[in-house]
């Protein structure tokens, strides 16, 4: 099935591609743009064995066409198409892997997954500019996270400086025949395709995948520059059918749940308020109408202490929250919260600054160090961790100098290290050259074995050279190298391939 | 060749390569060609507000009698900062005129005094730049022609090739205006460089709205030489460019109303002279240094904000992406993602998702309880001893505090048989020839408070309550 849809989908890239080439014959503009990562390293277990060898080959393939609409007017409605087909190949597993008679079976493992990417049809500016709509495998990005859906959406753009958008469709996720991943589904559940696997098979905790309906709206200001507010609600269903415990029943068999049931429930808002003379007002939250709490929240106030100068503090609320078909949302207690100062400093256009630092605090039900003398949950426990960061950035005419350095230190352990990066064109942009000095301190407080100081560096090279006057072209090649005592020597090869066309 | 020997050869050559490396950095950095040089010199000194100060090494050349000229050199004589009040609309003290990437960097080889023409001879602004009125594109020069001078200044200007001066008059002269001149150049004169803004702009029809120069320009007739200092700022440009898409009129807050476009409907960021970038203020969004860090916020809240200038690809390379992108998982981040991944999960959970990404690679470098046996046979132990971390007292090193502090963590190896083994109630826990030994001893594993958010859950997904309780577990009941 899927590959049938796979070779559908190719066959019509292929016809899209041959209109893109007959477009001079017709207003639109088709634009193909492939790239193509190889990755080749090796990673070893902990423990030794196995050894993974990582021979990743990924593709993409991309599709646009632009003004298909009839006449094309400033300002007037556009109707266009966009899509991007990926390949995400590992031809370093091993057969037995993917065999599920074999004792190195690994659940939902394929050598070369193919997925659509997005694949969708948007106009914009219909109904004299009050309409826009996106039909297609699309990417909603907001309070919510990034997310995607198989639908429609529709939005509605209201001189009234309002626009209301809806959607609905199915969720993007894995295990289905629609070329997709799961990406996008909720945590905490295993779906995927068990064609092959045996009822009650094990794994028993891979589940069989089924759509899931999904639908949303969001309320956002619009038009203002110095003001932005968005309120939005999402909703997704579980129509799979879920095995109810992990265990065989009295009888010796599985017991599933069927029917309808909420996989999320969220509602997010935020806000961005400033005056470019003064500073700004971020923030959002997220309340989870499933778990019933809040599941994230942030807070930001930046002061622009001059056009070069910015001056921030924030904080930030995350409390981890699952698909509802997850027995883990009832093992979640209390969130991380982390408070920052910031500042960000431009000397000049070519030479900023950046550097930040704060505290992350966790807190648990019940003190750690005293709970064994006074075994009391209303008692909060509380552990810090403190970060810091340090960038800096020096752009010259044809290449840039970057210092990236980071320190996090507390209970779980601690990461000091920076990476020093520069970059240089050649001959116009036709060479560019890559070099990448890192050094890491890492110590892991529950497995002091695997802490480590780290050497790496990264020589890179591209060519980019415009075969047309239409097209765009990028061949790289990265080295990396790796030394700790840990890995010993370990080599990471990528190479890059990019190709745009636009007619 | 001895253990001891090898190990020592190892890391010479590891510090051999890292000075290489240094080395290899320094020479790429270092070695810029002398016509990236040759190109940035200009841009760099034209960029600023042009001073006196800048343009004096102009007049070293010019003939003696012009050299005493010390007015329309810069924007105030004397090399004195222009007052605020006078720049244009949104310009910010010491923001360094607009940015070059809009308005490129310009050559002015011309002394013009725009106070004593406007306020004392009482020109008008179209007087000289009588295309302003008509003008629809950005690209249009808006310059006078010489022609227009040699009314009042006695040159001609009617054959370029050939331009004459005023035979007495010293407002005749060419280097009266011309920095630089030198009679024995003859008809030539400085280049002047004024290169077309990358934007979209049609003055006839601000002109139509009633917008006034001084509205977008500032107060010229107050200034001597007008630089790129005089140019409009997207900050003044947004005082009126505050309509939503579909309103009437054409001052829409769309960025593409104003900004050039691609075919596909984007931004353009790339020019020659230079990136465009949004500035600080505008939504909080200045891609300092730090920008990867902090954008969540700003995309969290506007994305079609983000849209104007990235594509879906821009997100999905990390958001979904298959490559690792090193300024986020620097060095070896292989053997040093758990720390991270224990301390601030939720980082990870943008981009990855615990049981498709992190738990099939745990499974199959056996980092797992339920992973395939192939990987576990013969395995030691990943966490502290059993009588330390499940059996016994709850001490620090508890399972149950980490499991608090990030249950993502746990997530990330675990799969719910792992957990129910123990936490299911007796009735549920551990049936099974696979699992003699699951004891199903109901620890409780919810949080304070969970009893009264218990009936809503169990209303929208019974699932999860099944797993560990009997239908006609009372806890359960209680919850109905």
């Amino acid at each position: 099935m899927a590959g049938k849809l796979t070779r559908t989908l190719l066959n019509g890239l292929a016809l899209g591609v041959g209109l893109g080439a007959a477009s001079e014959a017709r207003a639109f503009q088709s634009e193909v743009d492939a790239t193509l990562d190889a990755q080749f390293y090796s990673l070893q277990s902990p423990y030794g064995s196995p050894l993974l060898q990582r021979r990743r080959y990924t593709q993409t393939l991309a599709l646009n066409l632009y003004d298909i609409q009839a006449d094309r007017r400033p300002l007037g409605p556009t109707l266009s198409f966009k899509s991007r087909l990926r390949l995400d190949a590992d031809f370093g597993q091993r057969p037995e892997e993917r065999n599920p008679d074999s004792s190195s079976y690994i659940p939902g493992l394929v050598e070369a997954p193919v997925d659509v990417m997005y694949a969708y049809l948007e106009g914009s500016r219909y109904l004299d500019g009050y309409l826009g709509f996106r039909l297609g495998r699309q990417y909603v990005v907001d309070s919510l996270g990034f997310w995607s859906f198989d639908g429609v959406e529709a939005m509605i753009t209201t001189p009234a400086y309002l626009a209301l958008e809806a959607y609905v469709g199915f969720e993007q996720r894995g295990g289905l025949p629609m070329l997709s991943t799961s990406r996008f589904e909720a945590g905490g559940v295993s779906r995927g395709d068990r064609s092959g696997l045996g009822f009650g098979q094990s794994p028993s905790f891979l589940q069989e995948s089924k759509l899931a309906p999904a639908y949303g709206f969001a309320l956002e200001s619009s038009g203002v520059h110095f003001l932005h507010s968005r309120f939005t609600y999402r909703k997704v269903i579980n129509r799979d059918a879920v095995l109810v415990s992990p265990f065989l029943d009295n009888g010796g068999g599985l017991t599933y749940a069927l029917g309808d049931r909420t996989s999320s429930e969220r509602l997010g808002y935020s806000l961005r308020a400033d005056k470019s003379d003064l500073g700004a007002v971020l923030g959002s939250i997220v309340y989870d109408l499933y778990n019933r709490r809040v599941s994230q929240y942030n807070a930001g106030l930046d002061w622009f202490a001059s056009d070069r100068a910015v001056i921030g503090a924030g904080v930030d609320y995350f409390l981890p929250t699952f698909d509802g078909d997850s027995i883990f949302n009832w093992f979640t207690h209390r969130g991380t919260t982390s408070g920052t100062l910031r500042a960000d400093l431009a000397f000049s256009r070519q030479f900023e600054l950046a550097a930040s630092g704060g505290v992350r605090m966790f807190s648990t039900e019940g003190d750690p160090h005293s709970y064994l003398t006074s075994p009391d949950l209303n008692q909060s426990g509380r552990t810090f961790d403190y970060l810091g960061t340090f960038g800096g950035r020096y752009r010259f005419w044809d290449g840039s100098l970057a210092l990236n350095t980071m320190a996090e230190a507390g209970e779980v352990g601690h990461r000091y290290g920076g990476d020093l990066t520069g970059r240089k064109q050649f001959d116009g942009g036709y060479y560019d050259t890559l070099a990448v000095l890192s050094l890491y301190d890492w110590e892991d407080a529950l497995r002091p074995e695997r802490s480590a100081t780290s050497f790496s560096y990264v020589l890179g090279g591209a060519i980019a050279p415009n075969f047309l006057s239409f097209s765009r072209g990028r061949l790289g090649v990265e080295w990396e190298h790796t030394m700790n005592h840990l890995v010993g020597q370990r080599f990471r090869m990528l190479a890059t391939l990019n190709f745009s066309v636009l007619r | 060749m001895s253990w001891r020997a090898t190990r020592a050869a190892q890391r010479q050559s590891a510090w051999l390569l890292a000075m290489g490396c240094v080395l290899a950095l320094c020479l790429s950095l270092c070695g810029q060609s002398p016509s990236a040089y040759a190109e940035v010199a200009p841009a760099v000194s034209a960029s600023a507000p042009a001073s006196p100060s800048a343009a004096a090494p102009a007049t070293a050349n010019a003939e003696p009698a012009m050299a005493r000229l010390t007015h329309g050199l810069g924007p105030v004589a004397d090399g004195q900062a222009l007052p605020e009040r006078d720049r244009p609309p949104g310009a910010l003290p010491g923001d360094n005129g607009p940015s070059p990437a809009i308005f490129p960097s310009q050559e002015l080889t011309i002394r013009f005094d725009h106070r004593r023409h406007v306020k004392d001879l009482k020109l008008t602004c179209t007087t000289c730049h009588e295309k302003a009125r008509s003008s629809r594109n950005s690209a249009d020069s808006l310059l006078p022609k010489g022609t227009r001078c040699d009314a009042c200044h006695g040159s001609d200007h009617r054959n370029t090739l050939q331009v004459r001066p005023h035979p007495t008059e010293r407002k005749g002269q060419c280097a009266y205006c011309h920095l630089g001149y030198s009679s024995s150049a003859g008809n030539q004169v400085a280049r002047l460089s004024l290169p077309k803004p990358n934007l979209r702009f049609d003055h006839a029809l601000h002109v139509t709205r009633n917008i006034g120069c001084a509205q977008c320009h500032g107060a010229l007739e107050n200034l001597e030489l007008a630089t790129r200092d005089q140019l409009p700022r997207m900050r003044g440009c947004l005082n009126c460019h505050q309509a939503p898409d579909p309103a009437a009129g054409r001052a829409r807050a769309e960025c593409r109303t104003c900004h050039l476009t691609d075919p596909s409907g984007m931004i353009k960021v790339s020019f020659a002279s230079g990136p465009l970038s949004p500035p600080n203020w505008l939504h909080d969004a200045g891609h300092g240094p730090d920008w990867i860090e902090r954008h969540k916020v700003v995309a969290g809240n506007d994305s079609r904000f983000c849209a104007n200038c990235h594509t879906e690809k821009s997100c999905a390379d990390c958001h979904d992406g298959r490559v690792r992108p090193r300024r986020i998982h620097p060095n070896d981040w292989l053997s040093m993602h758990s720390v991270p991944a224990r301390e601030n999960q939720q980082k990870c959970a943008s981009c990855h998702r615990d049981q498709s990404f992190c738990l099939s690679c745990h499974q199959r470098v056996g980092i797992t309880m339920s992973g395939p046996l192939a990987n576990l046979a013969g395995r030691g132990r990943f966490h502290p001893s059993k009588s330390e971390w499940t059996d016994g007292p709850r001490t620090p090193r508890h399972h149950a505090w980490e499991a608090e502090r990030n249950i993502s963590a746990c997530v990330s190896c675990h799969v719910e048989r792992d957990c129910a083994i123990c936490h299911a109630t007796a009735a549920m826990g551990g049936r099974g020839a696979g699992f003699p030994a699951g004891p199903g001893q109901g620890t409780d594993p919810h949080p304070l408070g969970f009893r009264s958010r218990c009936a809503s859950a169990l209303r929208q997904n019974a699932r999860p309550c099944l797993v560990c309780h009997t239908p006609d577990d009372p806890n359960l009941l209680d919850c109905r």
